[in-house]
This record gives C-alpha cells, structure tokens and sequence, in this order.
C-alpha cells in the first residue's frame, strides 16, 4: 500500500468540480483530508450561492468561475491551477458524495509505480457494480462502445469522475469541451498523446441526492452532439 | 404581375436596403448580396425559369428545386453557426477561467470564525 515514504515530497492535487452541491460538499471534501497529505482544489462552476461559504473552516483552495460554464470547463480551471502549482499528481474527485475517498491510495498505486500516466476509475471490475441502476448501467454501456468507436480505447466503464494523473498526463490533458463530453476528450487525448492509461475498481455509491443530481438518458444525446461538434470542428 | 410577386419583390427589396445600409465597406458582402439578389428577382418576374432549371437537374417543380437549395443553404448557415457560438465559447471560457485563476480563495482551518469577505456582515443599528 501507499507508504509515507513513496508520497514524501509529492504534491498531490484533488480536483472537486462543484455546482449547487450545498452541503454534500462539504460531506464529500471532509473525508478527503483525512487520507493523506494532499491539497484539495474546489472549483465553484458558478453556483447560486458561492461554495466557498458551505467549506468555511476546511483547509482548501476555491476557484470560483463567476459563471457556470460546465464541469469538463471546471475540470481544466482546476487542471490548469495544478499544473501552476507544479503538483506530481492529480485527482478527479465529484463533489456530490458519489466516490469514495478511501479509493485514493489504489487510484494513485498505478503512477507510484509508473505503471501509467493516467488512472481511470471503474465501477464495473471486481463487483462493484452491483448497486447501479439498471436503466444507467445500460447507458453507460452503450457509451463505452460509442466512445470505443471514437477512440479505439474500450474501457469497461464511461464518465466515471474518479480519475488520477501524472506529470506527463497533467501536460497533455486540455480540455476544450466544457459540458459532460469532456469524458470522452479525455480518451480522444489519451490515444492522442499515447498516454499509457489503466484502470482501477473503485466505489460509486447512489444515494438518492446522486441519482437526482445524475444524468439521465437526455444528457447522453446532449453528450454524443457535443462529441459530433467536436469531431467536426476540431 | 399577381400578389405573391409583389409581396416577394417588397421582401427583396427591403432586405437589400437593410444590408445596403449596413455592409457599406464591404464589398464581398455587397457583390454575394447583389447576386443572390439579381437570381431572386429573375425568379420572382419570370417563375418558368425555374420549372426549366428543375427539370435541367431532374426536379418536378422549380419550387421544389428552390425549396431543395435553401435547405442545403439552411443545414450549412447551422453548421457555420454552431462553430461560431463553440468559437465564441472558447473565448468566454478563457476569460471566466483567468478570472477564477487569478483569485484563488486559501481557507485554512482556522478561518472557521472569520467572516467570508464576500459575506455580507449585518450593520449593527443599534449602536
């Protein structure tokens, strides 16, 4: 497992991309510091009520965008400042207390060892699917073939959040696409770049706040339009 | 000359007043406007042009050929715009970025008490 000795002298930078969150917020950066040295980077895409007020007290950076713009947009606000901050690592992380913080350590495990550049998390190795609805489960694994079709990468979940980089990656990942299709641009950099990339199994839990905030089937053809318009334009 | 024609060329013309009046140097803008303009025209005073053209290119009706064309004009003026409005996104996305780059918010864990500076703190009144 992570030894205090393989982190020492490594900066390590978790992204929190967050809209309207209130308080799950605060529930789902608290665990975080808990985990190890790290600085936790909230990124306010623009919420009615500034985040900054629901982490009062906790010891985080917050980067508001003063208007929403999207979470692939919030994503490389947050990459940007990292890479500024000169971080070794970074971490994806949702603010709406679907991912576990306690997945960081197997997140991170794969670049120590420089296995990979980027670390994908998956609900779907190991079992740990077994909680997803059924109508998602099916949406998101018709967007695994239609990102394979894109990209030749075949992954064995789409649009999960929880993701970790390294330098190389953290160099290479811009993102252009502001919405959700970001998930898929960064596959489109991943082959690219030749990013060596691997997945890990981690927990996506469904409370009911997670699935009311979650995308349903609407926002997969607003993602694939997007995706279109980005093939098109590039 | 019947109804539709008079009603037609009255669009025409006040379309080219409109741009006239607004693409003054322009002058690529002007000479695309004046022949669509000119075509437009033809076709309005003398509609078995078209019928001739539509069945020149296997098309029943000119109309239909006319109706055909602006469709295609349609889907590509769409497209053209799309690109614009992502264009411009990139713009704005750019600006709220540098913006949110430029006033990183440090807490700490002892700004627990400490009033937020965006937070409005109530004027005691009754001092």
């Amino acid at each position: 497992m992570l030894t205090p000795q393989s982190i020492q002298n490594k900066k390590i930078i978790v992204l929190v991309p967050t809209h309207n969150e209130g308080s799950v917020l605060r529930q789902s950066v608290e665990p975080l510091l808990q985990q190890m040295p790290l600085q936790v980077v909230i990124i306010d895409d623009g919420s009615h009520q500034p985040a900054v007020k629901q982490v009062q007290g906790l010891p985080v950076v917050v980067l508001r965008h003063k208007v929403n713009l999207g979470q692939g947009a919030a994503l490389q606000t947050g990459i940007t400042y990292a890479r500024k901050a000169n971080a070794d690592y970074v971490i994806t992380f949702d603010a709406d207390g679907q991912h576990a913080a306690s997945d960081l350590p197997a997140l991170l495990q794969p670049l120590l060892r420089n296995e990979a550049d980027i670390v994908l998390g998956s609900r779907f190795i190991n079992g740990h699917s077994n909680s997803v609805p059924l109508f998602k489960k099916g949406i998101l694994h018709a967007a695994r073939f239609i990102n394979y079709s894109f990209t030749g990468i075949l992954l064995s979940d789409a649009h999960n959040g929880i993701r970790a980089f390294n330098k190389t990656a953290l160099d290479k990942i811009s993102l252009t696409e502001n919405r959700m299709a970001h998930a898929s641009e960064i596959l489109f950099l991943i082959k690219k770049h030749r990013l060596r990339y691997k997945e890990v199994p981690v927990t996506v839990r469904y409370t009911r706040y997670a699935r009311q905030k979650g995308q349903g089937g609407g926002s997969a053809i607003k993602i694939l339009f997007d995706l279109l318009l980005h093939k098109l334009f590039k | 000359m019947n109804g539709i024609q008079l009603l037609l060329l009255a669009g025409v013309s006040f379309i080219v007043l409109y741009f006239i009046t607004r693409l003054k140097n322009r002058l690529m803008d002007i000479v695309l406007l004046t022949a669509l303009v000119l075509c437009a025209i033809v076709f309005i005073l003398w509609p078995e042009t078209t019928n001739k053209l539509a069945a020149l290119l296997g098309v029943g009706r000119g109309a239909d050929l006319i109706v055909y064309i602006s469709i295609l004009t349609f889907w590509f003026t769409i497209l053209k715009l799309y690109r614009r409005i992502r264009l411009l996104e990139q713009l704005f996305t750019e600006i709220v970025r540098q913006q949110a780059l430029q006033q990183p918010e440090q807490l700490s864990s002892g700004s627990i008490n400490e009033p937020h500076k965006d937070t409005v703190v109530p004027k005691d009144h009754s001092v």
